[in-house]
């Protein structure tokens, strides 16, 4: 048997919670590990956001290579201003499972996003963020779910992918003791159906890469973070002493229990010939305001709405999920210069001559970009004259590659690390009620396994180091066009020596991405919204 | 190129809901009455999933935003599957003649 691998993804993990929980006991299987491996962070890249920093773990590219961004693909430049929820078709790389299968090494990839329709490759595929109702005929094989059913009498469609009723109901109201409960109880028994999944898929179809993705430490985070975060906590210790607050935070601990649990089942399962990765594709902080940018961009004059009447309903909390959703499609493009269309990436697109009369012509866009971002960066807190934009990417700075003219033309940095809304607002700052979690840059990364140095603490590394490790932890070549390098601080000098890091010529580059080939254009709206807003990136 | 009839797309999209529909506790028989929605209890993230099966199936993309474009103008914002499969037949075969 050769070597094997396994992958576990911890969606949002960050040491700032994970450090604690392993000092008071709560996640002794993560402590082991660590100690007999090594720890870094993991720099996730810009936005530090799902799909896009997933799609760089999977593939070893930058999203300006990949070309996801986002959830959804904002395109103004097609002449008819669209969004469209993307998907594996397109992603413009090819996947470490897909360069396994041309090794003829096999996969099993679970809950990853943008898989979905899973590609064929050889293992098995059950896409993440997938609704329930459509899972049967998304897994690869086509036979795969049949054999789940079959072999799991536990196995429940509903609990493991999306729901989206249930997610919404779960995160509508989280004020009571109750939502949190239920919200935190839907989290454990889905990771419970995924453990089952793997766990069975370990067993009966081993193969040499075995990737899954636990996806609620990142929702928890969202949510939960006053009741994780040892900082808000400590600080009020009688708030957590006898009230709901603190069953609140017993239940997010046993969460962090399962997870450890789970992590110590599959590392003994998969043996000790397997290294064992750990990565999560951003870290967490918390979270304190709230900029309304699309209100910022209105009172500028750079967006207009085309239902002035309409706007008049302001206060976010007012508005439902359909009044969200045509925000979009309330658009006056032709006196729009600039609008952020989605509230997870905090982007900003200028608007093209091609979207309306008000677009931006080629000639005049650098001097109208530079205006643009000073005029965000002079923006203060009234309160404080603190500026609340701490840093602008730029498109060529952010996402230099072969699909660079897809991205946001601006994306801000936040000072206190959270998402912009998109909604229209009476005021252009809103302290929050509590502290929520907000997506920060440094995510984690463990390994441990064969080669692999004891006790390590290593300085960060990227995300885009992992496609690499993992394909030189299966003794493959490390294709030449990806952007990461095998982190060979991690192993002894004898061990480089005798495992040197090879390289494989370029495959070929697809000129175009699966979806732009088919020309898919699913311009929904609602939906868009409301599947943002369960993740918990809509404000 | 000969034109894909009614019949067969819709015994292609009963087939596929069919399938799906083990899943979903539905009890009642899937016609071409049936409403994605009302019916069949379609979120309004299954409807870009679906889309995504039959653009799959037929391997052509089929222009859904003129689709729920027209959905969004109505009184009832739900579609009939008799309704999605006039939809794929008027598109898979008007591509079929032009090409």
């Amino acid at each position: 048997m050769g070597r094997r691998v396994l992958l576990i993804g911890l969606d949002g993990a960050t040491f700032s919670i994970l450090d604690p929980l392993m000092e008071d006991g709560v996640m002794p299987g993560l402590q082991r590990l660590i100690a007999s491996g090594a720890r870094s962070e993991l720099t996730s890249v810009v936005p530090a956001l799902t799909p896009p920093a997933w799609t760089s773990l999977m593939t070893g590219r930058s999203p300006g290579n990949h070309g996801i961004f986002d959830f959804l693909r904002f395109d103004l430049r097609s002449g008819q201003p669209q969004l469209r929820v993307l998907n594996s078709d397109d992603v413009a790389c090819p996947t470490i499972w897909s360069i396994l299968s041309r090794h003829g090494l096999t996969s099993t990839v679970l809950n990853f996003p943008m898989t979905f329709p899973a590609r064929g490759i050889s293992g098995s595929v059950v896409p993440g963020w997938v609704p329930w109702r459509h899972l049967r005929l998304a897994c690869y094989p086509k036979s795969l779910y049949a054999r789940l059913t079959e072999a799991l009498p536990q196995f429940n469609p509903r609990e493991l992918a999306m729901d989206m009723s249930l997610e919404e109901r779960a995160l509508e109201g989280c004020t009571r003791e109750e939502d949190y409960e239920h919200l935190i109880e839907l989290h454990i028994r889905r990771e419970r159906q995924w453990f089952q999944v793997l766990t069975h898929l370990m067993r009966e179809q081993p193969s040499d890469l075995t990737a899954v993705l636990f996806d609620g430490v990142d929702k928890l985070q969202h949510f939960c973070w006053r009741f994780l975060d040892r900082a808000i906590f400590s600080a009020s210790p009688s708030a957590f002493s006898s009230t709901w607050e603190s069953r609140v935070r017993g239940w997010c601990l046993e969460y962090f229990r399962e997870i450890d649990r789970f992590l110590v089942e599959i590392a003994a399962m998969a043996g000790a010939d397997t290294s064992v990765i750990i990565a999560s594709d951003h870290g967490f902080g918390p979270t304190v305001e709230v900029f309304y940018l699309n209100e910022w961009l209105h009172r500028n004059g750079y967006l207009v709405w085309a239902d002035a009447a309409n706007v008049e309903q302001k206060h976010a909390e007012t508005l439902g999920l359909g009044t969200m959703a045509r925000r979009f499609y309330e658009i006056d493009w032709s006196k729009t210069t600039a609008y952020c269309p989605t509230p997870s990436g905090n982007g900003i697109y200028i608007t093209p001559p091609s979207a309306g009369a008000g677009g931006i012509p080629a000639e005049r866009y650098q001097s109208f970009r530079r205006e643009l971002m000073e005029a965000l960066l002079r923006f203060t807190d009234p309160a404080t004259g603190e500026p609340v934009v701490k840093r602008i990417w730029t498109q060529e700075e952010a996402f230099t590659g072969t699909h660079m003219a897809a991205a946001p033309d601006l994306t801000l940095i936040l000072r206190d690390g959270g998402l912009v809304s998109i909604l229209p607002s009476d005021v252009l700052l809103k302290p929050r009620p509590e502290p929520a979690g907000a997506h920060r840059p440094n995510g984690v990364f463990v390994a441990a396994g064969k080669g692999i140095e004891h006790g390590l603490r290593v300085p960060p590394l990227s995300i885009l180091d992992v496609a690499p490790l993992l394909l030189y932890s299966l003794d493959l070549p490390v294709p030449q066009d990806l952007e990461g390098r095998v982190p060979e601080t991690l192993f002894g000098p004898q061990y480089l020596r005798s495992h040197p890091v090879g390289f494989e010529a370029l495959p070929a580059e697809p000129a175009v991405t699966a979806a732009q080939a088919r020309d898919v254009d699913l311009q929904l709206e609602a939906q868009v919204i409301g599947q943002l807003r369960a993740l918990g990136y809509m404000e | 190129m000969t034109a894909v009839t009614q019949e067969v797309i819709l015994n292609d999209v009963l087939k596929l809901l069919n399938e799906l529909a083990r899943d979903w506790e539905y009890s009642g028989e899937i016609t071409p009455d049936t409403w994605l929605f009302a019916d069949l209890g379609f979120e309004s993230i299954d409807a870009v999933v679906l889309a995504s099966f039959v653009q799959e199936h037929y391997g052509r993309p089929f222009p859904f935003p003129q689709l729920l474009a027209d959905i969004g103008q109505r009184p009832v914002r739900d579609l009939r599957i008799s309704e999605l499969v006039l939809f794929i037949q008027q598109h898979l075969n008007g591509s079929a003649a032009g090409a």
